[in-house]
């Protein structure tokens, strides 16, 4: 899928990966790279088939390796067998679910991976961390991480602060839980100093507990009708274990109650609550997000209780992900920006090759030139010799300096790559990578 | 220059406004853009009433242009006051229009000092239209507020996850900015009456109840007094209290309007 046509001389940054887009949970599972394994897959790819550098990024969407690599089609096909090997599978097996970026693309995709366009959820903020994670885990071998992986992934990093800060892509509720304390902060305005209480200690009941504690609420009490699990929930996540009857007593101050139970009848009644708030004044919200329902739905009507079930709260997740998808496009523009300019420090670094032929053929010429002159002149002493060395050094380098200027600046001007092409074609060096727009 | 200074500021609150009803209109969270543009209009406002002061050596307090104004100077410093908490920014979407009602009428009539002659003035004058200015832009802001509460109560409530939804503040900031509000702007509005009334009774003029300023004052009063009531009151006040809040504006607003065109003084705020 995707490969393009790419010279097999320059160097270039590469990609082979499969997402959730591209392949089957049973596939990703396969060749997932676990954090133990990284060190060996790296290990086992660079110095293989040109590859110089490489990064795994491995999270349950997607596995992707990014390579530095002299021979773009060799190191995808390298790294292509050593991902399938280790899933026990033939690389034609993997062919309909993996693609290959070169060049640019790959570093358009990765920025696009670090800004969470390319993520399950739009805008969700985990995969930066993950991007994170694969580029320190490539720091702690050797051969992992050099210098333009390095540029890459801390420009990747930056594209997904940037995206982050200048658009408004990660703003609202993506996930249940986060839209069930979004609601709540609607209310409240802040979860700091409030009071919740989580009814049932299930998976879901868990991730909101979290949410809650992350906002800041300041006594988080968890129930369950078996206390030893809310203990155990309470001791691996934090809040306070209380008994059903403190559960009942708690509501009378409550900013918060989360529900989550399995029971298959409501356990909170309007009549129920309605005596244990008494007289209360201050708004208390609901978050039912157990099926079928722990709340009866005539609590909503009480006065200052707000109450929500999980249907409500998946309409909250709709409108954050299609509030989401109208930032798209800035995002894009943030993300193109980064590439160009990355692009154009990684096509500056091959200044140095040429300036290093150009040095290199001069350099050759002069000691030529120099053994030449001295083999005719008999009678110099050592002290006459060096002088003419160092004359002719010296003046090799005052002749060099404006062509070194002159290739640096062709360089990063797309508008001087003939003049560095044709050099390196004098200079029998390998070509150029091509440009963002896939021009050489 | 002041004429041109006002029409500098009202542009520019006119643009915070658009810009806050696009973002409210689109869903969107409020951001800086529109409290930036603001604080552009109060600078260039500020600046045309100071030049006001040093040209004509009396402070912008009489006469209808002068004194719209600089009421309307005040709730701007309410707006840029509320938005200091970012919750609160789009508070201005409710308060900016009045203040753009203010200034337009201040351009319209001019900006210059009055031809009529007032009895009362001096320091008391000066304490009383003040109070009253910091009172019924500290009235005007808790109403917003309060609009904002009542729609985003009854968004809470019917489970619309909307416009009002995302761009107006949780309920306990609006809470706040009303409690805010009533607490500056009701003992200033106060002080203001108790001060016009100080200086009649001492010049032995009475009280004019039948003076409109006088029945707007104390419709004022009893309206705004009324809404503190209602937050008083024990048990669930929120939307409540804040529906009475908003009613409050209203009558305000209607009185000021019935009484400046039955009553009004062609050359006087009222």
């Amino acid at each position: 899928m995707g490969e393009r046509e790419v010279d097999g001389a320059a160097m270039t940054i590469t990609l082979v990966g499969a997402n959730h887009t591209t392949a089957p949970i049973e596939f990703r599972e396969r060749v997932h790279v676990d954090v133990e394994s990284v060190g060996e897959v790296v290990s086992r790819l660079v110095g293989r088939a040109g590859i110089e550098e490489c990064v795994i990024l491995s999270t349950c969407n997607r596995t992707e390796l990014y390579l530095h690599v002299s021979d773009a089609r060799s190191g995808a096909r390298a790294a292509l067998e050593a991902l399938t090997a280790r899933a026990g599978l033939a690389p034609s097996d993997a062919e309909a679910f993996v693609y290959r970026h070169h060049g640019y693309e790959t570093v358009v995709h990765l920025f696009r991976v670090a800004a969470s366009l390319d993520s399950l959820v739009l805008g969700e903020a985990e995969i930066l961390g993950q991007i994170g994670d694969a580029y320190e885990a490539g720091l702690q071998m050797p051969e992992g991480v050099g210098p333009v992986l390095h540029r890459l992934f801390q420009s990747g990093l930056a594209v997904g602060g940037a995206v982050r800060s200048e658009t408004k892509l990660g703003r609202g509720a993506a996930s249940i839980p986060s839209a069930a304390v979004r609601l709540a902060i609607k209310v409240f305005g802040s979860l700091e100093g409030r009071t919740a209480v989580v009814l049932g200690a299930g998976d879901m009941g868990e991730t909101t507990l979290r949410c809650l504690l992350v906002e800041g609420a300041s006594d988080v009490l968890v129930a369950n009708r078996t206390p030893e699990r809310a203990a155990e929930t309470v001791a691996r996540v934090g809040g306070r274990a209380v008994s059903m009857d403190e559960f009942w007593r708690s509501l009378s101050s409550a900013d918060v109650l989360v529900t989550s139970t399995a029971a298959t009848s409501p356990v909170i009644t309007s009549t129920d609550l309605a005596a244990a708030r008494g007289a209360t004044a201050s708004p208390l919200v609901v978050l039912d997000i157990a099926l079928p329902r722990d709340v009866e739905p005539a609590v909503g009507e009480l006065p200052a209780v707000f109450l929500y079930n999980i249907d409500d709260l998946q309409k909250v997740v709709g409108a954050t992900q299609e509030a989401r998808a109208a930032e798209v496009s800035s995002a894009e523009e943030v993300i193109a920006d980064h590439a160009r300019r990355f692009w154009r420090w990684y096509r500056a670094r091959e200044a140095a090759p040429v300036i290093r032929g150009l040095r290199a053929h001069a350099e050759a010429i002069r000691r030529e030139e120099v053994e030449r002159l001295l083999a005719g002149l008999d009678g110099l002493g050592d002290g006459d010799r060096r002088r003419i060395e160092a004359s002719m050094r010296r003046m090799l380098n005052k002749l060099l300096h404006p062509s070194t200027v002159a290739v640096r600046r062709a360089a990063l001007d797309p508008g001087g790559l003939g003049f560095l092409e044709g050099l390196r074609n004098a200079l029998d060096l390998p070509p150029l990578p091509p440009d963002e727009a896939g021009n050489r | 220059m002041i004429l041109s200074l006002h029409l500098l500021a009202l542009g520019l609150y006119a643009a915070a406004w658009v810009l806050q009803l696009r973002e409210f209109r689109r869903g969107r969270e409020s951001g800086h853009g529109g409290v930036r543009i603001t604080a552009g209009g109060f600078a260039a406002h500020a600046a045309a009433l100071g030049l006001f002061t040093l040209t004509y050596r009396s402070l912008p307090l009489i006469g209808l242009g002068p004194a719209s104004s600089s009421l309307a100077l005040v709730m701007v410093l309410f707006v840029l006051a509320a938005s200091i908490h970012a919750d609160l920014r789009p508070a201005g979407l409710f308060l900016l229009p009045p203040v753009l009602l203010l200034v337009g009428q201040a351009v319209l009539v001019g900006v210059g000092p009055t031809a009529g002659q007032l009895a009362f003035r001096g320091p008391w004058f000066v304490l009383h239209v003040t109070a009253a200015f910091l009172g019924y832009a500290g009235l005007a802001a808790a109403s917003a507020a309060a609009i904002m509460y009542v729609f985003q109560f009854r968004a809470l409530k019917r489970k619309e996850f909307g416009s009002v939804f995302r761009f107006f503040p949780p309920l306990d900031s609006l809470d706040r900015l009303n409690k805010v509000g009533l607490a500056v702007g009701f003992p200033a509005l106060t002080v203001g009456l108790l001060a016009g009334w100080s200086w009649t009774l001492t010049f032995g003029l009475g009280l004019a109840l039948e003076d409109a300023q006088t029945i707007l004052g104390m419709v004022t009063w009893v309206a705004y007094l009324i809404a503190i009531a209602a937050r008083l009151r024990p048990g669930p006040h929120g939307e409540r209290a804040a529906a009475i809040s908003a009613a409050a504006f209203v009558v305000t607003l209607a009185a000021f309007l019935a009484l400046r065109l039955l009553a009004g003084e062609p050359d006087f705020f009222l």
